[in-house]
C-alpha cells in the first residue's frame, strides 16, 4: 500500500528495493495465495502429487504420454474411480463396505447364469445388478437395524458371497456372455507399386452390448467420467448428500435434526454395491472371461478403498470427494503404470507401490493441517 | 421412592416438606398440554409422572438439578424418544409423537443441548438442514436462495456471523448456539423447546439469546419452553416457571410469584429429603 504512493512506510526493511521489488514481491505472494487457495480444496493436494508423478515418469521413461500408454493405464485406473467413488458415500457416512470386492466378483457369475438361464444379455445386467444392490441392502439392514458394526457387516457378506461365487462357479473361469469376440476375414484391396492386389485380413469385432459395458476401449472410461460426475452432484449439490455429511458429522445431532439416519445409511450402502456390482460387470466383459479369483477380488477392494483414502476421504467419516476417488485412482493408476513402464522388477512393485501411498497421505495430511490450521488465508 | 422411606422423617433433625407433584393443570388458550407422562431408561426412571401446559404466546422456564429429567422430557416433546405411559395434547386435541419429522409438521421445533449442528456443513446448510430449498424439476440444493434466507435471518435476528458459508466447526459456541436458536426461531413452528439455550454463551452472547426469546414473546406467534440452570434468567426471561425434580413438576408458579429464594428452598429440600432416604435405607446415621 505505501509503495502505491511512493512513499515507504516506516520500519520497512528494504525501501531501496523499490516499487519494481514490491510488486514482483506481491505477484509471488499472490501466487503463494493462490497456490495456498488451491490446496485448501480437499482434492488440491492429492491433485498435485498426482501431477507431480506424471511429470517423473514423463521425464524417465520415452512411452509415458503416449495414447497407446493412456490405453494401457485406463483398466488400471477407471474400475477404482467407479469402486472408489461409492465407497466414498460410506466412508462419509463414517462406514465401509469391505464387500465390493465380492460383489465385484459375485455379479459377473450371475450374469453368466442368468444368461445361460435364457435371460437376455441386457435384462440379465440388469437383474444382476440389482442383485448387487441387494448386497447392499443386507449390509444396510445389519448396519443400520441390527447395529452390527458395518466393518464386521461387510467382512461377512465378503466371505458369504465370495463364497457363493465359488459354489456357482465351481471354481471354473467362464466366458463372460455377449463379449465373444467374432472374427471375420475380409478381402481387402492394397496398391503396390501400381499393382491392385486383394489380400484377405482377419478383423476382429466385438457386439454393440460388449461396446458399451466395458469391451470398447474408452468404455470404462465414460462410465467411470458419467458416474463420477453424478455422484459428486449426488454429493455435494442434492439432499442425499447433505445428509450423508450430516449423518457422518454428528450422527446424533443428525437424527435430533430430523434426518433419517438409518436410510440415509441403507441407501448408500446400495449405491456402493451397485457400483462394484457394475465395475464387475464392465470389467468381466473387457476381459471376455471371469475368473473366480477371490484374492484377486481383494486386492481391488483395497485398491478401492485406497482410492478413495488418498484422494482425501476421512476413514472417520464427516468429510469426502468423489472427484478425489477418481484422482485418488488416477495417482495409483499412473504409480502402477508408470513403474511397469520402468521397468520395476514385479517383486518390487507391491513395495514401491506401498510405500508411494504412505508418502502421499504424509503429503495428504500436512496439507490438511494447514487447510484446518491456517484456513483459507 | 421417597415416599416408601416416609417413616425415615423422623430421623430428622429438622421437619422436611414432603414431597410436592404438581398434578394436571390447563388454560383455555393451551398450545400444549402433557399429563402423566413417564420414561424409564432400563433401571433409571427419567421421569415419573410429569404434567404441565404451555398457552399461546408463553415463555415456560422448566428448572430443575442435573438428572432430574429435563432433557429427556423435551427429547419426549420433540419425538425423539417416546413416553413410557401419558398423553400429549396439542391444541387441545390428543396426539402421539411419531419422530422429530412428525412433531415438527404439527410445528414443534426444537434446540438441543447438543446443538444438532452438522460441523462439517456450512452455516446455511445447518440453518435449513431437513428445510432445504430445492430446485425443480431436478431437485438440487437452492444454495443461493438458502445463503440469502440465512443472511436474512440473522440478520433480522441482530446476530453477527461474518461468513455464512464456512463450517460451522470454525465457529465459537455462542455463535453455534446463535444459529441453533436462529434455526428454530426462523422455521414456521409454533412451539419452540429449547434446551438450555445459555449454555457455553459469554454474556453478551447470552443476553443476545435472551433478547430473540423476548423479541419472539412480543411478536405472541410462538410459545417457549426453555431449560435454564440460572434463576435470574429463568426470572427475567419467562412467563411461568416449572421445576422438574427426581422425574416430577415441583412447582409451577408464575415467576412474577416466586424468587430466586423459593427456588433455591425446593431444591435444597429435595437435597435433604434425598439424604433423609438414604439414611433410612442404610440405618445408619449420616457422617
Amino acid at each position: 500500500m505505501a509503495s502505491a504512493t511512493g512513499v515507504p512506510a516506516s520500519g520497512d526493511p528494504a525501501p531501496a528495493t523499490g516499487a519494481q521489488g514490491r510488486r514482483g514481491w506481491s505477484v509471488g505472494q499472490g501466487a503463494l495465495g493462490l497456490f495456498k487457495r488451491f490446496l485448501t480444496l480437499r482434492e488440491g493436494s492429492i491433485i498435485v502429487v498426482t501431477v507431480i508423478v506424471a511429470l517423473y515418469f514423463a521425464a524417465s521413461t520415452d512411452t509415458f504420454f503416449t495414447t497407446e500408454n493412456f490405453k494401457t493405464l485406463l483398466p488400471y485406473f477407471a474400475p477404482f474411480a467407479i469402486l472408489a467413488a461409492g465407497e466414498v458415500f460410506l466412508m462419509i457416512n463414517g462406514e465401509i463396505d469391505l464387500s465390493i470386492g465380492a460383489v465385484y466378483l459375485f455379479t459377473p457369475f450371475l450374469f453368466y447364469e442368468l444368461h445361460n438361464g435364457g435371460v437376455p444379455l441386457l435384462p440379465g445386467v440388469i437383474i444382476a445388478m440389482i442383485a448387487a444392490a441387494g448386497v447392499g441392502v443386507i449390509n444396510g439392514f445389519f448396519t443400520a437395524i441390527i447395529g452390527v458394526n458395518s466393518f464386521i457387516t461387510t467382512l461377512g457378506t465378503l466371505f458369504a458371497f465370495e463364497g457363493l461365487t465359488l459354489i456357482i462357479s465351481h471354481a471354473q473361469p467362464v466366458a463372460t456372455p455377449g463379449a465373444q469376440v467374432t472374427t471375420t476375414t475380409v478381402n481387402v484391396e492394397h496398391v503396390v507399386n501400381g499393382h491392385h492386389i486383394v489380400l484377405p485380413e482377419t478383423v476382429n469385432h466385438i457386439g454393440t452390448f460388449a461396446r458399451i459395458f466395458g469391451g470398447g476401449t474408452y468404455s470404462e472410461l465414460i462410465w467411470a467420467l458419467v458416474i463420477i460426475a453424478v455422484l459428486q452432484v449426488l454429493l455435494s449439490r442434492t439432499r442425499w448428500g447433505l445428509y450423508t455429511v450430516a449423518v457422518g458429522s454428528n450422527r446424533l445431532g443428525a437424527s435430533e435434526a430430523g434426518v433419517r439416519v438409518r436410510l440415509v445409511i441403507i441407501r448408500n450402502f446400495i449405491l456402493c454395491s451397485t457400483c462394484a456390482g457394475l465395475v464387475g460387470i464392465l470389467e468381466a466383459v473387457r476381459a471376455t472371461s471371469v475368473q473366480p479369483d477371490t484374492a484377486g477380488a481383494n486386492a481391488i477392494l483395497l485398491e478401492a478403498i485406497s482410492a478413495a483414502v488418498i484422494g482425501g476421504t476421512l476413514l472417520a467419516g464427516g468429510s469426502g470427494t468423489v472427484v478425489g476417488a477418481l484422482i485418488g485412482a488416477l495417482f495409483l493408476g499412473i504409480l502402477h503404470d508408470g513403474l511397469v513402464l520402468q521397468g520395476v522388477n514385479a517383486n518390487y512393485l507391491a513395495l514401491y507401490l506401498g510405500l508411494a501411498i504412505i508418502l502421499a497421505m504424509v503429503i495428504n495430511t500436512y496439507v490438511a493441517r494447514v487447510r484446518t490450521g491456517s484456513g483459507l488465508g | 421412592m421417597s415416599r416408601a422411606c416416609a417413616p425415615g422423617l423422623a430421623l430428622a433433625e429438622r421437619p422436611v416438606p414432603a414431597e410436592i407433584v404438581v398434578g394436571p393443570s390447563s388454560a383455555a388458550d393451551d398450545v400444549l398440554r402433557v399429563e402423566h407422562i413417564a420414561k424409564r431408561f432400563g433401571p433409571v426412571t427419567a421421569l415419573r409422572d410429569v404434567s404441565l401446559h404451555l398457552r399461546k404466546g408463553e415463555v415456560l422456564g422448566l428448572l430443575g438439578d442435573n438428572g432430574a429429567g429435563k432433557s429427556t422430557l423435551i427429547k419426549i416433546l420433540c419425538g425423539f424418544q417416546k413416553p413410557d405411559s401419558g398423553r400429549i395434547f396439542l391444541h387441545g386435541k390428543e396426539v402421539e409423537l411419531k419422530s422429530v419429522d412428525d412433531a415438527r409438521s404439527r410445528g414443534i421445533e426444537t434446540v438441543y443441548q447438543d446443538l444438532a449442528l452438522v460441523d462439517e456443513l456450512s452455516v446455511f446448510h445447518n440453518m435449513f438442514l431437513r428445510r432445504e430449498h430445492v430446485h425443480h424439476p431436478l431437485p438440487l440444493l437452492a444454495n443461493h436462495l438458502m445463503r440469502k434466507d440465512t443472511r436474512k435471518a440473522l440478520d433480522d435476528i441482530g446476530i453477527n456471523i461474518p461468513r455464512i458459508d464456512v463450517p460451522v466447526a470454525r465457529l465459537s459456541g455462542g455463535q453455534r448456539q446463535a444459529i441453533a436458536v436462529a434455526r428454530t426461531a426462523n422455521s414456521d413452528a409454533d412451539i419452540l423447546l429449547l434446551d438450555e439455550p445459555l449454555a457455553a454463551m459469554g454474556a453478551k452472547e447470552g443476553s443476545m439469546i435472551l433478547d430473540l426469546v423476548a423479541r419472539l414473546k412480543r411478536e405472541g406467534r410462538v410459545s417457549i419452553v426453555m431449560i435454564l440452570h440460572n434463576y435470574i434468567h429463568v426470572l427475567e426471561a419467562c412467563d411461568r416457571v416449572n421445576m422438574i425434580q427426581d422425574g416430577v413438576i415441583a412447582l409451577d408458579k408464575p415467576t412474577a410469584e416466586t424468587s430466586v429464594e423459593e427456588l433455591t428452598e425446593i431444591v435444597v429440600n429435595e437435597y435433604r429429603r434425598a439424604r433423609l432416604a438414604n439414611q433410612g435405607a442404610a440405618r445408619q446415621p449420616a457422617e
